[in-house]
């Protein structure tokens, strides 16, 4: 199956937010604990990520060569190529679809955080009914999973008006987004790019960026992090392996001190 | 191993004496009814036939339980440390390394798999194998509460890149500890030559025999124990 994307054209977001909004509404998410806004010294709103906040514009103030502007940012999860969370959950909640798509299931999630903290981008957040008896469930973005599996976009590109978000197979994305730094970089904007087509195993959100991703807050160079490599592919196994050579070396030895031993003359 | 016996046409007497303490015997067992069930709960997460196990609700349980029982895990050495700070400071002593242990780590395999009758060297109270077994439980349980509690409640609060050390540490202490466990268990219930070991866990005591071969330093005092080794050898050489 062809792998599907969404290109964000940060040239065209106006933070107006209706992404959110979409978002909240769709999904059936929450306020949660940011019902009540707090001034956080910024316009953005709400200040982070949240179980209950899939997706949320981040604003970057800054000082351009024109004077001070916003960027704009539509945060949320990557969707990898080479998705660590789903690579460390030990229940299967977080799975990969065919199509690129990192879906989570919430009735399979036990609440480990894994995911959590192995994400490179650290996006899924974990609502946790107590820190003592470790009760929690992980969320973040899914693509709307219900929606994009009957063939709609996410709601948050249906919705967005000033058409800054796309939705459709990763290739024809590239391409778009390409095609768009090409015409930004003619109109003047000297380090526009495409973010995210190579880095974790090529990324399931693209971003056309009209700065350094560094300036927006993004990794320049994110990794695949190297301990979930070292825990999933070299540990998990040898532990097995470790193991079970054990269980089967004492069986073994003992067969052999049976043979060896003439119990009478234990004392 | 009733006590009573019958060989080559006389009765012999098992004569028992003390090896291990109430406490030490209770701390024992407190440590083994907690690291079974630590364990099995914690190799839902790893064992893919274990699988179902780690899902939704029943992964939920797995892991209050898996924290329940972390408490006596962490509680118990913690309260015995407290209470009598210098009996534990001598089993940290006892569990120490000498150059003996050398000779008795060179021994250990012809004596334990293939019931070679050589000369071991002298041992204490504890032997060689019994002394990293020691130190292996002190380590590892530094390692898992560690480990375990940045797990538990630094997340969000440390790094994740401390945070997936962490998992990586205790995941690794699992499986040492796990082997270390398999041994430990497999010489105490099946191993012939040890059949004292579980008698003196469960009840302190230990038959004066045993202890005469398996722990002379203990039994007879280290000079005299090393006098006797010495004239064993001489034997079995000629
Ligand atoms: S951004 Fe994070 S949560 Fe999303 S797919 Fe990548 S690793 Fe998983």
């Amino acid at each position: 199956m062809a792998r599907k994307a969404m290109l964000i054209d940060e040239s065209k977001c106006t933070a107006c937010r209706g992404c959110q909004v979409a978002c909240k509404q769709w999904n059936e998410l929450t306020g949660w604990e940011y019902s009540k806004t707090v001034n956080t010294g910024s316009y953005e709103n709400p200040p982070r990520l949240t179980p209950q906040t899939w997706t949320r514009i981040k604003f970057t103030e800054y000082d351009s060569r024109q004077g001070f502007r916003w960027l704009f940012l539509k945060e949320g999860c990557m969707h990898c190529g080479e998705a660590a969370c789903v690579d460390v959950c030990p229940t299967k909640a977080l799975k990969k679809q065919a199509d690129g798509r990192v879906t989570v299931e919430p009735d399979l999630c036990n609440g480990c955080g894994y995911c959590s903290q192995f994400c490179p981008f650290g996006i899924p957040k974990l609502e946790v009914a107590s820190v003592i008896t470790g009760q929690a469930k992980a969320s973040k973005c899914t693509f709307c999973q219900d929606r994009t599996d009957n063939g709609l976009s996410p709601s948050c590109v249906k919705t967005c008006p000033a058409q800054a978000l796309f939705w459709g197979d990763r290739d024809k994305m590239i391409a778009a987004g390409k095609k768009r730094v090409e015409t930004l970089k003619t109109r003047g904007f000297a380090a526009v790019n495409l973010y995210g087509e190579e880095v974790v195993g090529g990324l399931g959100r693209l971003y056309v960026l009209i700065e350094k991703p560094e300036t927006y807050g993004l990794p320049a160079d994110p990794q695949y992090p190297a301990m979930a490599m070292m825990w999933q592919n070299v540990i998990q196994p040898l532990g097995k392996i470790a193991i079970g050579g054990t269980v089967l070396g004492t069986f073994v030895a003992w067969l052999i001190i049976r043979r060896n031993i003439k119990m009478e003359e234990v004392e | 191993m009733n006590g009573q016996g019958e060989e080559a046409g006389h009765i012999f007497q098992i004569r028992w004496i003390p090896k291990y303490t109430f406490v030490e015997r209770l701390l024992h067992w407190i440590h083994t009814a907690s690291f079974i069930p630590l364990v099995a709960t914690g190799l839902v997460l790893y064992l893919d036939t274990l699988k179902p196990l780690a899902q939704g609700d029943a992964g939920q349980w797995m892991r209050l339980v898996h924290r329940l029982i972390a408490v006596l895990f962490i509680a118990e050495p913690l309260v015995y440390g407290i209470l009598q700070p210098r009996r534990l400071w001598l089993h940290i002593k006892e569990f120490s390394f000498e150059k003996d242990d050398l000779g008795w780590l060179k021994n250990a395999f012809s004596y334990y798999v293939r019931g070679k009758h050589d000369a071991m060297p002298p041992q204490g109270r504890f032997n060689t194998g019994e002394k990293i077994n020691g130190m292996a439980m002190i380590v590892t349980w530094i390692l898992f509460v560690v480990s375990g509690l940045i797990m538990w409640f630094g997340k969000g609060l440390v790094s994740a890149e401390l945070f997936r050390w962490m998992v990586v540490v205790h995941d690794l202490t699992t499986i040492a500890a796990l082997c270390m466990f398999i041994v430990h268990f497999y010489l105490a219930v099946a191993h012939p030559l040890m059949w004292a070991a579980l008698v003196s866990m469960r009840f302190g005591v230990t038959s004066a025999t045993y202890a005469a071969e398996h722990h002379a330093k203990w039994y007879y005092g280290p000079k005299r124990a090393m006098e006797l080794y010495e004239a064993k050898k001489r034997n079995d050489s000629h």
